[in-house]
């Protein structure tokens, strides 16, 4: 018990070192160009954090249960051509967005039904279905994109509710739900003892196979809703469409403390990663870095959160039980 | 203990605050500032382009910021760094775009923000622009249209007006691509006794085309001549032709007049190729955003001469 309210301290210490690292990185771009503290440019960077934010919920509730999903990115093209392709068969914008979110949740579905029943290493089942839904997205779309979605659908990027862009409300409401499902809700603490104890979980009577497959359908969900904002934002799906997307997702979550090895971590801390990504592109790009060094920084700081996630680790393990 | 994880946390943002101190000395300066954001900078065809862009912004005392998405197919991704140079306040934009329609919400961002934008190389999809209520002040690039048909005429021309013709296609949708490929078919349809037996797309990539030439020369025994929308596919073409033992039966023509290609030509392995110059292309943008900046007019159409290696 003792040990366990420690974990929760260091969980919640390690939210707020994330949320000082988000704040000294704004006070750094601040301080270097004149262009990043203005309200259009913050808007700005909301705005872009919402696609890797939006997938990178489902990707913190598997790497809470231990667990990897690779598929994202490909789930993220196969939803939007799903959604593309219905729409060109006349289905109704709110079927066919349906229809694009059953597809994310189905093929996630699959995912840890490969895992639960199947028995395979989350990275096998999920890279294998990283490709099978990039080829079906293909297939179902011929290898090109659709575009000229319905103004409905466009209104979801380009919508302003009391002045906070509509991406940036939906991606807020998504991570407020998925707080308190985490933290206040059954299955939010059976992820969590899933991924701090698989067996024991499973000996003290909890069906860890639903609920583990339960959490891949979620992340399928959640790349069916990011895909939903990407067709949104560029008017149209493209097969190619989400092509590193499980990384950047990855990284968001690491970034943001939640320990690949499951069990401890955040969707907080999630969110607050997506964002320091999502600042660090926007100033590097105002600053006017080359693109080659954006990419070494972006490196730099994932590995550096992962250098801090670990010695925090280390320390916890140290610490009497 | 968690005052050395802030100072660890710190660590990482001395990192940043490093790279800023770093530029910030050279994007302090009054001089005007112009963007040239580029498809990837992973690809000689651009870096070319940026080259030419930089020795035209520095004889003009232009300040001249140059970026690019990762990939080629990430058309979110360069949405973002054209929204973010908007917030830059840049002079002009200098755009290749990812995807000709998929980017009008951000050129739409773009005049909104009062900034010209000029396209080069690919076009932006006029009707998907004019829809949006957008403009672009003046497109710079190369009649592919026009390349594909010197390609078309070249291969009709070599084959004496007979042949089966396998055809590499580039990425589904991408204009530069396509209109290649129009202006190739076009050329043919004038010598009915050209007949395209394969046409598959490789995604501009070497590896697929590899893999697609295999398949399309185990399907099409009798082919003598290929036709690949850029010479990176022309170049996996000809490595699956020779794997065949086909190399002497069939003609391959590629497009860009990469050395890579070219040197392939010179040895023969490769019959010609279609030259742009992107060296050229990157100066003229960069001459027209100063034109532009300095309230001049700019034609809408500035074409860059093309040629025929062989």
């Amino acid at each position: 018990m003792i040990a366990r309210t420690t974990l929760r301290r260091m969980a919640r210490g390690r939210e707020a070192g994330t949320l000082l690292g988000l704040v000294l990185l704004c006070v750094a771009l601040w301080i270097a160009t004149p262009f990043f503290a203005t309200t259009e440019n913050l808007a700005n960077v909301a705005e872009q954090s919402a696609i890797v934010g939006v997938i990178a919920i489902g990707m913190t509730c598997v790497i809470l249960t231990g667990g990897i999903d690779l598929s994202v990115g490909s789930l993220v093209a196969l939803s939007g051509i799903v959604i593309g392709v219905s729409l060109q068969r006349g289905i109704p914008l709110v079927i066919s967005v349906t229809l694009g979110l059953l597809a994310g949740v189905a093929a996630g579905t699959l995912n840890g039904i490969m895992i639960t029943l199947g028995k395979l290493p989350p990275f096998i089942a999920t890279l294998g279905m990283m490709s099978v839904a990039r080829g079906a997205a293909l297939m179902l779309s011929d290898g090109r994109p659709i575009s000229d979605f319905p103004a409905g659908l466009r209104m979801i990027a380009t919508g302003v509710i009391a002045g906070i862009p509509a991406p940036v409300l939906l991606m807020l409401a998504l991570y407020a739900f998925t707080w308190f499902m985490l933290t206040r809700t059954v299955p939010g603490r059976y992820f969590y003892a899933i991924g701090g104890n698989e067996e024991a979980t499973a000996l003290s009577g909890i069906d860890v196979r639903f609920w583990k497959t339960a959490v891949y359908a979620i992340s399928g969900l959640s790349a069916g809703l990011c895909s939903v904002l990407l067709v949104a934002r560029l008017n149209s799906a493209q097969p190619v469409a989400g092509i590193g997307y499980e990384l950047d997702a990855i990284a968001a979550v690491v970034i943001g403390g939640t320990s690949l090895l499951g069990g401890t971590g955040s969707v907080i801390g999630t969110l607050i990663g997506a964002l320091i990504m999502s600042v660090l592109r926007n100033g590097l790009n105002l600053l006017g870095v080359s693109s080659y060094l954006q990419q070494v920084a972006i490196g730099a700081v994932i590995i550096i959160a992962v250098l801090i996630d670990m010695a925090l680790r280390r320390r916890v393990q140290r610490s009497p039980r | 203990m968690r005052a050395l994880s802030l100072i660890q946390r710190f660590g990482a943002f001395a990192l940043v605050l490093a790279i800023s101190a770093c530029n910030r000395s050279t994007t302090a300066g009054a001089k005007p500032t112009v963007a040239l954001v580029v498809k990837t900078l992973n690809n000689q065809f651009f870096i070319d382009m940026e080259a030419g862009a930089k020795a035209a912004a520095d004889s003009l005392g232009i300040e001249l910021l140059v970026q690019a998405p990762e990939r080629e197919i990430d058309v979110e991704r360069q949405m973002q760094i054209v929204e973010n140079l908007i917030q830059r306040k840049v002079s002009v934009l200098l755009l290749v775009p990812n995807g000709s329609r998929e980017i009008v919400p951000a050129v739409v961002k773009a005049n909104a923000a009062r900034i010209p934008v000029v396209a080069v190389d690919t076009r932006i999809d006029a009707a998907a622009l004019t829809a949006a209520g957008g403009v672009v002040a003046s497109f710079i690039g190369s009649d592919n249209e026009d390349g594909g048909r010197m390609a078309g005429a070249f291969l009709v021309e070599r084959l004496a007006g007979t042949g089966k013709i396998a055809v590499l296609e580039g990425v589904p949708g991408h204009e530069t691509a396509d209109a290649r490929l129009r202006g190739f078919r076009t050329a043919l349809g004038r010598a009915p006794g050209m007949q395209i037996v394969a046409s598959q797309p490789a995604n501009m990539e070497r590896d697929q085309a590899f893999n697609v030439t295999q398949n399309m020369l185990q399907a099409n025994p009798g082919i003598t001549a290929l036709f690949a929308c850029n010479d990176v596919m022309a170049l996996g073409a000809i490595e699956a032709i020779a794997a065949a033992g086909k190399a002497k039966a069939i003609s391959v023509v590629g497009f860009d007049a990469q050395d890579d290609a070219r040197k392939a030509i010179a040895e023969q392995r490769m019959s010609a190729t279609i030259a742009q110059n992107p060296r050229e292309m990157g100066r003229i943008a960069v001459i027209t955003a100063h034109r532009l900046m300095q309230g001049q007019a700019v034609a809408s159409e500035q074409p860059v001469a093309i040629s025929l290696v062989k």
